[in-house]
């Protein structure tokens, strides 16, 4: 931890970044905190937050650099956080010269529970690598499923939807100002529980942009397992067009209509 | 209902460049067709959003045909090299929800191919007509 807070406290201290969105404890709770230069003692109750306390950083610091664009912002991430810091720079919503990374690695139990694929960032301050998890049993057990019981399953998690819309709202990858999901001519309006196809619209625009940090899941109050849905989003998108969410390098295969046509229609 | 044939619900999305004028041959070569697709006119088979696919669907489409030109036809040279990444995708993504495969079809279908639209429409038509009415739909009446 203090390897973490030194390196906080001398990047505001060189006025390197405007401040530091990371976690403090309040009132016993981890709660996201924004570290400036002007209170610069506090920067010693900061805190790695716990596994199971994770808020959307990469959401706040949009908010906060759409406020303040020329200012650089250092952020506490995880792997996924990371990942999705990567998507929005490739979308256009973040500058990655005004952003510094604090990275801090899941402990095991934190990437088994994610079953994540890349449970630390680039930059580590703060943890121990620990081992991938490369195929999802979750999504698994509901590939193995014949297609009416997987309907059948699906349909009785959709039907429990409260259009609370508490995915969308704590996705750090929803950074819309229009969303589909509030379109009159793309989604019933006035109807709980929504639209069967919600959730599906949601998983359409997921795909290749999912950092699977599963945040969505862990809001939901109808326990809708949504991130299962956005994995298998992630991992067709894997297939079809070897396009790895979150990779620094590749282009994402929905920005651009590509040199040739891979893909064979599928027969009738 | 007992013996009654199921007459789906067929929604379409052409081409204006392609399978458009096609479905037009198919009409004055007199090829005949069944009557249960509904088509809807578009620019470019690759300004069909799966959007569109799904509420489609929700609205009570059994089937969802589009058709576009074949890759290298393209009137706006590579609009269909999208259709067919996001056609391929939501394909695959109903069908891990468990939706029957084939209620969404994407066909390259050209201008001069009349004979090949008639057949694509008719072939759909009976698949479809196999199938059954939609679940999704069931769901979005019961509802």
């Amino acid at each position: 931890m203090q390897k973490l807070r030194d390196k906080v406290r001398k990047l505001l201290a060189d006025g390197k970044v405007a401040g530091y969105i990371g976690y403090k404890m309040v009132e016993a709770h981890p709660l996201p905190y924004f570290f400036t230069k002007d209170r610069l003692t506090e920067v010693d109750e900061a805190i790695v937050a716990p596994g199971d306390a994770r808020y959307p950083l990469d959401k706040l610091l949009l908010q906060v650099a759409a406020r303040y664009p020329k200012d650089a912002f250092a952020i506490q991430v995880r792997g996924c956080d990371e990942r999705g810091l990567i998507e929005l720079y490739k979308w256009g919503q973040l500058d990655p010269d005004q952003v510094v990374l604090v990275g801090v690695a899941c402990p095991q139990e934190q990437a088994d529970y994610c079953e994540c694929p890349g449970p630390f960032p680039a930059v580590i301050d703060y943890g121990e690598k620990c081992q991938p998890v490369a195929q999802s049993k979750r999504v698994a057990r509901v590939e193995s499923l014949a297609g009416t019981d997987a309907f059948k399953e699906w349909l009785a998690h959709f039907g429990r939807c409260v259009k609370c819309y508490g995915c969308r709202d704590v996705c750090p990858m929803c950074f819309c100002k229009e969303c589909s999901l509030e379109h009159p001519d793309l989604m019933s309006t006035g109807l709980v529980p929504p639209d069967t196809i919600f959730q599906l619209v949601r998983a359409i625009h997921m795909a290749g942009r999912c950092i699977d940090c599963g945040l969505c899941e862990e809001t939901c109050p109808a326990d809708i397992p949504l991130r299962v849905l956005y994995k298998k989003a992630n991992a067709l998108v894997k297939d079809l067009f070897d396009y790895e969410t979150g990779s620094p390098t590749a282009v994402s295969p929905w920005k651009v209509l590509g040199e040739e046509a891979t893909l064979e229609t599928k027969p009738m | 209902m007992g013996d009654q044939m199921f007459e789906p619900k067929i929604l379409g999305f052409f081409c204006n460049w392609c399978t458009y004028a096609g479905a037009d041959l198919a009409g004055v070569s007199r090829l005949q067709y069944p009557p249960n697709i509904r088509v809807i006119r578009v620019m470019c088979s690759g300004s069909v959003s799966p959007h569109h696919v799904l509420r489609a669907f929700q609205k009570g489409a059994d089937g969802v045909l589009i058709g576009g030109c074949h890759i290298g036809d393209c009137h706006y040279l590579r609009g269909n090299y999208m259709t067919i990444k996001r056609m391929r995708f939501l394909q695959d993504l109903l069908k891990f929800i468990g939706l029957e495969e084939g209620r969404l079809h994407l066909e390259w279908i050209s201008a001069a191919e009349g004979p090949k639209l008639a057949q694509t429409v008719r072939d759909f038509t009976a698949k479809i007509q196999n199938l059954g009415p939609s679940p999704l739909k069931r769901t979005a009446q019961a509802a």
